[in-house]
């Protein structure tokens, strides 16, 4: 049985979908007793999709599907088709049920609309229901070939060993500088204020891509990309030597690797900062895990020179299955994301809340007033995200004398960044360091 | 780990122990028996792949079909082969093929030169003694070598430990690493430890073996000036090409090593793959709960939901689930309830004679909290570990000295045969 689901489908290669109709076809003159089965996992999250979940979906269902003389499809667009003969009743519920649980995170498990249609899983009787089938194969099959012509464009490689070795050779001459962001994170002052703590610098991955290696996915592997982030640091830290702003933000953040704390670079920069300027250094939680000793020497270390630490990249997952609290962190990131609003995951939502002080708790990646009223609703009051950069800019040109002269968008990418062109089209830098107080967003905010 | 699984605890023998059980055996039997040792170990290590070593014993193919002798592959490559005498001839026979197989090794163009020989006789019913010491030395070695590759390949796996002086890993080498690797057959270099139940004074009762591969060995023949364990992060990226290597390696099914409860490291993006499944294939229903997967934390914790995602499958399919790579350090992050795996390994540390983690808590209600039959003790390379582990309720331990006290065991038990007699 070939269970790759992703096999890439030209015109000559026989897909599962042809597979699968000719499955029917066959089928169609003893359909007595037959059922299909169409369970709908594109419907699910992408991140709920992998190729690897899939493959284990259909492995799960594999024993029942040949006990009951029948087949199995793993259409291109994720779904999974069977057909089986006589099937128990009961076997047959219990292996949907199975399957629904392995992905019970998802919505479309239990998502019925109201309307008692199940999402997630259709099931055909053939003696009855054989033509409605056949028509949603026959779809599959048209959708299937759509979809093989459209995916004909390269797509990006993920980063591999040999490629992050070109990668690092390019690092090594380069200026992060034009690659470095700045964002800021606001907390709510009380009084109807929102004010900006601190500022985050990071080099935009994204931009380094494409201006590096654009054609390669530099977070398309995850241990690569850490290997990577620890050169990226040292990049960064030598650009945030060369930065020139006119106004100093009161507290600067960078994201780092533990061991970079230990090069000269970092030393220099907490020392140029002085006590007038906060710094706070930003770590992932896998960096606190790969090596807590080294974690909690370096947390000491800041904590005497009066520094903060900042667990960075948190979602619900790893506050329920952490006790993140431990780190003895001063902040604690979480991603938004919209998945967060959904009515089934407000209990896990809840429990991963009680985890942290929520007056240490910033929702970062706000993209949105959404987000930023969730938050609110769930006792936050610290924000970070490109919603609180547009809210800044709409402040920052309320009050700026050449306004005029700009837009929204490109008052909001000029204070994202440190130098170059961007800036200097600004006519007032002053006022695009100064970070303005802005008015606390409303729970219910009417649209602008 | 389950009652269950305790009681079922079958140590797989190694080919030395078979050996030496043998040779026990014999002691009744000595009349009419010959032995020889084949010391392919003294060969050059290019004349002994496992290709070779596989084509030298099925020169006595033979015999063993006929009931006439058996043959013991050791696991330096050396092969003793004990038989009847009616088969003095058949013997002679197989050797000279042997002889033919490697006649271009220095080894053997010495051998008339007085060097060692490349074969060394004993008539059983004379030499029973010599057989007999040769047979516990070749148990010891085996011991002492496992244990030392054990350790190498803990200290590759935790850059913080010495071998400073070598060059790190770059992606360039790693790149080349992987590609050394992907045809690379590696049966030789895989090892085996025993985590084992200790309680008291009673002797350590093996329940599983772990199953690695020598990363010590693995980096003195391929990148012998490397430190493989200098990027974390390149490391990790590595284990997933020995993943795909320690599959095919189980997947054959003339390997003796997944006959018994053991434990394999993978990586979940692994156990989401093919090969995983091709694997699992492979094994018998009743046997999934006899094997332990063993994850590393930072894997673990490196995507949550992919990992919540393969534990469900695996247990699904009956396998256990350990975490392994847990300090002292990072113990207080790591709820093993919580993350619903069977098992967590927490490597030895002299700090533990404190019997406090970082954050002021006491081990001792830290393994309550585990399970002390959840938890084991690793690396455990002196008594005092044993015995701290012991202190605070952990009742599983896997390291040198549990490896030597098995040895001892097996001393005693061969001491008790003897005097039998």
């Amino acid at each position: 049985m070939n269970l790759s689901p992703r096999d890439p489908g030209g015109p000559e290669t026989v897909t599962q979908e042809h597979l699968l109709l000719d499955a029917t076809e066959r089928i169609g003159r003893v359909r007595d007793g037959r059922m299909g089965v169409h369970l709908h996992l594109s419907r699910l999250k992408p991140q709920n999709r992998q190729e690897g979940y899939l493959r284990v979906a259909g492995r799960m269902l594999e024993p029942m599907v040949s006990a009951y003389r029948g087949q199995i499809f793993l259409l291109s667009n994720s779904d999974i088709i069977f057909i089986v003969s006589q099937p128990s009743a009961l076997d047959l519920k219990d292996h949907i049920h199975r399957l629904r649980g392995l992905f019970a995170k998802d919505p479309l498990t239990n998502d019925d609309s109201g309307d008692g249609t199940d999402h997630f899983c259709t099931i055909y009787d053939l003696t009855f229901d054989y033509d409605a089938f056949v028509e949603i194969v026959k779809a599959a099959l048209a959708a299937a070939r759509t979809k093989a012509r459209a995916s004909a464009t390269a797509e990006l490689k993920p980063l591999d060993a040999a490629s992050l070795s070109g990668v690092l050779e390019k690092l090594t001459m380069l200026d992060a500088t034009p690659f470095v962001r700045r964002q800021s994170a606001i907390s709510l002052a009380g009084g109807g204020n929102a004010q900006v703590i601190f500022q985050e610098f990071f080099v935009s991955v994204g931009d380094l891509q494409r201006a590096i290696a654009p054609d390669v996915n530099l977070l398309g592997n995850r241990w690569m990309f850490q290997h990577l982030s620890r050169v990226l640091d040292q990049r960064l830290l030598e650009a945030m030597r060369r930065l020139r702003l006119t106004k100093a933000p009161p507290a600067m953040h960078i994201n780092l690797n533990i061991p970079s704390l230990a090069d000269p670079a970092f030393q220099a920069l907490d020392q140029a900062l002085g006590e007038a300027i906060g710094l706070g250094v930003e770590m992932q939680i896998l960096d606190v895990l790969a090596d807590s000793r080294a974690f909690f020497e370096a947390h000491r270390h800041l904590k005497e020179r009066g520094r903060h630490l900042v667990i960075d990249g948190l979602n619900e997952a790893t506050l329920n299955f952490m006790d993140v609290g431990r780190t003895g962190a001063d902040l604690y990131k979480l991603d938004w994301t919209p998945e967060m609003q959904e009515p089934h995951r407000r209990d896990s939502i809840l429990a991963a809340l009680r985890h942290v002080d929520p007056a240490k708790l910033l929702l970062a990646r706000c993209d949105s007033e959404t987000a930023i009223a969730w938050g609110i609703d769930h006792g936050l009051q610290k924000f970070q995200g490109r919603y609180v950069e547009a809210m800044l800019a709409a402040t920052t040109m309320g009050v700026c004398d050449k306004a005029a002269a700009c837009t929204l968008a490109q008052c909001t990418a000029r204070h994202a960044v440190i130098a170059g062109p961007l800036r200097q089209e600004c006519g007032n830098n002053l006022m695009l360091d100064t970070p303005p107080l802005i008015r606390t967003p409303k729970r219910k905010a009417p649209t602008p | 780990m389950s009652p269950e699984a305790q009681s079922r605890g079958t140590p797989i023998p190694s080919t030395e122990n078979l050996l030496l059980d043998y040779i026990h055996k014999l002691e009744r039997h000595r009349h009419g028996r010959s032995a020889c040792r084949i010391r392919l170990s003294l060969l050059q290590p290019t004349n002994r792949r496992e290709h070779q070593i596989r084509a030298a014993l099925l020169t006595f193919d033979g015999l063993i079909r006929r009931l006439k002798g058996q043959v013991f592959a050791l696991s330096n490559s050396d092969i003793v082969v004990i038989f009847k005498d009616v088969a003095l001839d058949e013997v002679q026979a197989a050797l000279i093929k042997l002889r033919f197989l490697f006649d271009d090794d220095p080894m053997l163009m010495r051998e008339d030169e007085g060097h060692a020989a490349f074969v060394e006789w004993y008539v059983v019913d004379k030499d029973y003694q010599t057989l007999l010491r040769m047979a516990q030395s070749l148990v010891n070695e085996d011991i002492e070598r496992r244990t030392q590759d054990k350790n190498r390949a803990d200290e590759a796996a935790q850059p913080t430990q010495r071998q400073k002086a070598r060059e790190p890993l770059t992606p360039a080498l790693l790149a080349k690493l992987q590609t050394a690797l992907m045809g690379a057959d590696l049966a030789n270099m895989m090892r085996r430890q025993a985590v084992c139940a200790m309680v008291g004074q009673a002797p350590p009762q093996p329940l599983f073996y772990e199953l690695f591969f020598s990363i010590g060995e693995l980096q003195e023949t391929l990148l012998p000036n490397v430190d493989l364990g200098s990027s974390p992060w390149l490391f990790q990226e590595l284990t997933e090409t020995l993943d795909y290597r320690v599959l095919s390696l189980l997947n054959r099914h003339d390997d003796r090593s997944l006959s018994g409860d053991v434990s394999i490291n993978l990586n979940v993006q692994t156990l989401l793959s093919q090969d995983f499944l091709t694997f699992d294939d492979g094994v018998k229903t009743n046997q999934r709960g006899t094997i332990v997967i063993e994850l590393q934390k930072v894997d673990v914790f490196a995507d949550l939901n992919a990992f919540l995602f393969a534990r469900d499958f695996a247990r699904e399919r009956g396998y256990r689930i350990c975490i392994d790579g847990v300090t002292v350090d990072s113990l207080p992050f790591i709820e093993r309830g919580r993350l619903g795996i069977d098992l967590l390994k927490l490597a030895w540390d002299a700090s533990l004679v404190e019997g406090k983690l970082p954050d002021g808590s006491t081990l001792a209600d830290y393994v309550r909290k585990c399970g002390p039959s959840r938890t084991i003790l690793c690396r455990c390379d002196a008594g005092n570990a044993i015995q701290v582990g012991q202190s605070v309720g952990i009742t599983l331990f896997q390291g040198r000295h549990v490896e030597q006290l098995l040895a001892a065991e097996t001393r005693l038990r061969g001491g008790y045969a003897k005097r039998r007699s």
